[in-house]
């Protein structure tokens, strides 16, 4: 699973409100759609959840479900309190989980 | 070919239990449907717990009116809100009413969001009302909601 953190503006201070997008490359199969050849079902496939932390502490926890679209964009709003490290955790139903981590670096 | 990768693409196939062969037993049928089938008003019992949910101006939501591609329809929910520890926004919940799972997402706050906001891309089975619920730390529910016209909805 590949995955993109993206944080807007691109420079910011302490304690300003920027914008996280969190981007993930994932097929989120809904279980509903069938194979063109075989005509079976395809098992559900989906990101079911994903967590927002900042130096540890939990920011923001999402349940997500198969409607969101493929190559799911989740964006919340952070207020910057300092310096430090924001990992964000995804895990899809199948047990596969990935952990990205993008620095946190307020100027001014 | 356009056609072709939309079809690709397109995973949301709440209208397409409809075109898919009858099956003889009730243990199949749900298979046929998908295994996380939820209909609008349970979705809404299981988030507030039967309590009562009020449409609010508070409760903003950008969504196209018209989408010509169900598979991506971008929805941003904003909730005007202090965000302190007193009070701020619980949770966001992004309902699409008439897809087979209405449930899109949950989406669990903090006072360190700073902003009420969620965006996210959903997939629509069809024309339909997009509802947002907020769940706020008072324990009130809150919503809006916006009617999506989906120019080529289903399977195509």
């Amino acid at each position: 699973m590949k995955t993109l953190i993206k944080i807007k503006p691109k420079t910011y201070a302490a304690g300003d409100i920027v914008k996280v997008d969190f981007m993930a490359m994932h097929p989120m199969e809904t279980g509903m759609r069938k194979n063109k050849d075989t005509g079976a079902l395809i098992p559900a496939h989906y990101i079911d959840e994903v967590k927002f932390m900042f130096n540890d502490q939990l920011i923001t926890k999402m349940v997500i479900w198969e409607s969101l679209s493929v190559n799911p964009l989740m964006s919340i709003n952070f207020k910057v309190p300092s310096a430090g490290t924001l990992k964000v955790i995804a895990k899809d139903n199948k047990g596969q989980s990935v952990e990205t981590t993008t620095a946190i670096n307020p100027k001014g | 070919m356009e056609r072709r990768s939309f079809l690709k693409g397109f995973g949301v196939a709440a209208a397409c239990a409809v075109a898919l062969p009858h099956v003889a037993s009730a243990a199949d049928e749900k298979k046929v449907v998908g295994p996380n089938e939820m209909n609008y008003e349970t979705a809404v019992a299981a988030i507030t717990g039967g309590k009562a949910v009020t449409p609010s101006a508070k409760v903003k939501m950008e969504a196209p009116e018209i989408a010509e591609n169900g598979a991506v329809v971008p929805v941003k929910v904003t909730v005007t809100s202090p965000m302190t520890q007193k009070e701020y926004v619980k949770a966001i919940h992004v309902l699409a009413s008439k897809n087979g799972n209405v449930r899109c997402a949950n989406i669990y706050l903090t006072p360190a969001n700073g902003e009420a906001f969620f965006g996210t891309r959903i997939k629509l089975g069809g024309t339909q009302d997009v509802v947002a619920i907020a769940e706020m730390s008072d324990g009130t529910f809150l919503s809006t909601k916006q009617n999506v016209k989906v120019t080529i909805g289903g399977c195509g």
